[in-house]
């Protein structure tokens, strides 16, 4: 296959996911496991990444940590392409004022530096890890509206569909012979580039301590320990940002090949 | 052109009402009153004095009274008092701005002094090597953590080899410095956040201006310029670029948000007493006075941003400057 | 009467994903000083690739496989580049179809005339202004002060191509390559085009080869005609003898094809 792009993105976006399914068996040590002869130790044969200065193993829990960064990258994408294609079907359908009013709607929302409306949300509600999917998914729902209902209107005035209505078919076979096709694609990409950015918003908030809480690991918030190990344990540092680099380039590899793929 | 200015303009004024409406039910909807955390940490805080409170914050009239309230006193540029110290919001705002914005300016012109060349280059060695080097870096740091990049940097440059302060904007012994030594000194605090600060939009803006480089020199004017007999660096730095970079002006305008965005982690990482750190601040505080104010005055700003980069689109595209008009 | 363009075996491949495509093959013809040649063929035929070859400002993937081009006794084709765009504009120009597409949108009219006039003449800005207003109204446009400041989105497509032509001619080439330049204009728009061209080649006596699909142009313009079809030159000759007695399969097509809507 000539896209070099989809099968490296789905390759490796595979290898995250089936590591942080596999995790309790390919986890080397328990992630709140202490090993009070080895704290912060360096890369060794017994702990190939290194300890924290709790003693536990790192890459236990960078591959703990993949399975809360994925599956809250998962499920905020999943709300938000649920959210953006139900407000995107009804403007584009119903068109007129219901259209106008939800346009202006996904405008003022798009107003908003997404950054702050979720640091405003976690603020007020207290950070746990549903909050945080349903914040991420509810802040970036826009783009996926805009583009199911722009689907939609330039679907309305193909003749052919017009056609299709003069011979009686209804709009729930107009919608899966003709819509769905055209849409899913740049519905997957706008969705394989959502979980990417849900994954570094989570490691940012997770970062800033608004996040994921310890003690459960993310990626995140491994590297808030790093901020007071710096120059002393590289270790801390370098391999939960090093995952979240390779896991997101793999999702932006995914969504490339989705593009050539989908044109 | 005017016509249209005119009603973007207009349309200000129901996106700031949204803007408006939309934060201030994200605050009211927290489980608890704001006064809350205030009272509960105070344990002696009796019922009548939480009732007096709320009475002053206006917190037992109805939602929608509040929110008018609130609303006319944004109007006046009253954003209420800090929970934290009491002090008006609107001052430890604006003392601060300052500093972001500073920082901002001074990283966007990087930004586009740099990003601007090099998608150009990338543009008319289209696939070549240039191109191809520039693409992976590109993909690299759009998927790199910002935050990370800072702490990979700050490790290297200012704990092991010690070249670069670790933190703030000014060393403690700023003020018995020469005005050469302040500006170096401030020079080594600010280097690293603007440039963490810059690598995201010099990517973007970079892949930005090859695109509509390489659309631009396609178009059929580009023949014309060379049959004309024009040397090819006329053709490319002439005519194609005076087409290409119409979609750029928009992208000063447009980086508002994202750049906010960064603000509140770099600041926070370099500890540089910005409105980004501020947020931040008030965040951990729960302090909902600041929050709320910052909140709208990120998504005025962007508005504006957005605003502002119509307009330029509108008139540096003689197209538009000029409505068509056949004879 | 010699030779402007001697153009003698032209063959140019087109290159997609490492693969050459022939899309003129052996291609030869002459143009005379002060004719009026017409190279008629279907689209695709490849007759826009070989006008282009003269001056080398071929698209990308495009390469000459093999060839002579002789202009006024230099060969064009072992030309270096900075010779070659010496010749362009100034020797040898362009008109193109679809002028407010070939014309810089961000540019005046009076910018872009300025710049061919200042490029091969030495001229200052105020001069070469000066220029285009007058060239504007040798090209019919009675309104030329007006029109030196508009874009080309302002202007009709009869006007544009007026001006565009008043750009070709500003440093008087030899030759004028006019590249179906009247297809995207109404007929009587088409009419004026034509006519305006007719008395501009009288007056400046440059050589013109009009590249086109439509045959019944060469009627009222050309003494010459070149049938092109599928990379090949099929048919030449007098315009009279092509049209009393077409002899290749696709001339005839051609012939009848205009016959058909009547435009012949």
């Amino acid at each position: 296959m000539k896209n070099k792009f989809l099968l490296i993105g789905l390759g490796m976006a595979a290898f995250f996911i089936l590591v942080a399914v596999f995790a309790p068996f390919i986890s080397p040590y328990d992630p709140t496991a202490i090993d009070q002869d080895e704290l912060l130790a360096p890369p060794s044969r017994s702990h190939l990444f290194g300890t924290d200065s709790l003693g536990r193993d790192l890459l236990s829990r960078i591959i703990y940590g993949s399975r809360v960064s994925l599956s809250i990258g998962f499920v905020a994408v999943i709300i938000a392409t649920c959210f953006g294609l139900f407000v995107g079907s009804c403007a584009g359908f119903y068109s007129g004022l219901l259209d106008s009013i939800v346009m202006r709607f996904v405008d003022i929302m798009l107003c908003f530096p997404t950054f702050f409306l979720i640091l405003a949300v976690v603020a007020v509600f207290e950070p746990s890890i549903f909050n945080i999917m349903l914040v991420i998914g509810l802040t970036g729902w826009m783009g996926t509206a805009r583009l199911i209902r722009a689907e939609i209107l330039s679907l309305k005035d193909r003749e052919f569909i017009q056609a299709a209505r003069a011979i009686g078919a209804s709009n729930a076979r107009i919608i899966t012979r003709h819509l769905i096709p055209n849409a899913i694609g740049p519905v997957l990409v706008n969705a394989t580039l959502g979980i990417a950015s849900a994954i570094l918003l989570e490691s940012g908030l997770s970062f800033l301590g608004l996040g994921v809480q310890p003690p459960t690991p993310s990626w995140g918030n491994i590297l808030i320990e790093s901020k007071s190990t710096l120059g002393v344990a590289w270790w801390i540092t370098v391999f939960p940002g090093l995952a979240i680099l390779v896991t997101i380039l793999s999702f932006n590899f995914l969504s490339e090949g989705l593009k050539k793929k989908f044109g | 052109m005017l016509s249209y200015i005119l009603r973007r303009l207009l349309g200000i004024v129901p996106l700031f009402l949204g803007i408006t409406i939309i934060s201030f039910i994200v605050i009211h909807l927290s489980p608890g009153k704001p006064t809350s955390i205030e009272q509960a940490l105070n344990p002696r805080v009796s019922l009548e004095t939480r009732a007096k409170l709320d009475k002053i914050y206006g917190l037992d009239k109805p939602l929608h009274v509040q929110y008018v309230n609130w609303f006319s006193r944004l109007l006046r540029f009253d954003f209420d008092r800090s929970f934290r110290d009491g002090r008006p919001v609107s001052e430890k705002i604006l003392e601060r701005m300052p500093v972001t914005i500073t920082i901002n300016l001074i990283s966007l012109a990087l930004i586009f002094l740099l990003a601007i060349p090099i998608g150009i280059k990338c543009a008319v060695n289209e696939n070549r090597t240039f191109d191809k080097i520039t693409t992976v870096l590109v993909f690299i740091t759009f998927a790199m953590p910002v935050f990370w990049l800072a702490l990979l940097l700050m490790d290297l440059f200012c704990i092991r080899l010690g070249w670069l302060p670790v933190s703030g904007i000014k060393s403690l012994d700023f003020d018995y410095l020469s005005p050469l030594g302040k500006f170096l000194d401030m020079s080594k605090h600010l280097i690293l956040p603007i440039f963490v600060l810059s690598l995201g939009g010099l990517a973007g803006v970079s892949r930005y201006m090859r695109s509509s480089m390489i659309d631009a020199l396609r178009q059929p004017y580009i023949n014309t310029a060379r049959a004309k007999g024009l040397p090819e660096d006329k053709v490319i730095y002439k005519h194609a670029l005076r087409n290409a970079i119409l979609p750029i002006v928009t992208i000063v305008g447009l980086s508002i948000p994202g750049l906010l965005a960064g603000s509140v982690f770099f600041e926070s990482i370099f500890a540089i007493p910005g409105i980004g750190r501020l947020f931040y601040e008030a965040v951990m505080m729960r302090d909902y006075p600041l929050i709320m104010a910052e909140v709208v005055l990120g998504a005025v700003l962007t508005m504006f941003g957005n605003l502002i980069a119509d307009i330029s689109y509108a008139v540096a595209d003689p197209r538009i400057r000029f409505k068509g008009n056949e004879k | 009467m010699s030779n402007l363009l001697e153009v003698r075996d032209l063959k140019v491949d087109f290159l997609l994903d490492g693969r050459a495509f022939r899309v003129v093959d052996g291609v030869g013809l002459d143009i005379r000083e002060g004719e009026s040649v017409i190279l008629a063929g279907e689209s695709g035929s490849g007759k826009t690739i070989t006008s282009l070859c003269f001056t080398k400002i071929l698209p990308r993937g495009a390469r000459i496989a093999d060839g002579r081009i002789t202009f006024n006794g230099i060969d064009l084709l072992g030309l270096d580049a900075d010779a070659l765009i010496g010749i362009r504009g100034k020797d040898i120009a362009y008109i193109f179809q679809e002028p407010v597409s070939y014309l810089n949108p961000v540019f005046s009219i009076g910018d872009q005339i300025a710049e061919a006039v200042i490029l091969h003449q030495k001229k200052t800005k105020r001069e070469a202004f000066a220029l285009a207003k007058e060239l504007l109204m040798q090209v019919g446009i009675n309104d030329p002060q007006r029109v030196l400041f508009d874009y080309p989105h302002q202007l009709s497509g009869g006007m544009n191509q007026r001006a565009f032509i008043a750009m070709a001619l500003a440093s008087n080439p030899r030759l004028l390559i006019a590249d179906e330049p009247t297809t995207s204009l109404d007929v009587t728009t088409e009419a004026m085009i034509l006519d305006l061209l007719m008395r501009l080649k009288d007056k400046n006596k440059f050589s013109l080869l009009f590249i086109t699909h439509n045959l019944s142009i060469a009627k009222r313009i050309a003494e010459r005609v070149y049938i092109m079809h599928k990379g090949r030159i099929v048919e030449s000759g007098d315009t009279k003898e092509i049209f009393d007695s077409p002899r290749h399969a696709h001339t005839k097509e051609l012939i009848r094809a205009y016959e058909k809507i009547g435009r012949i």
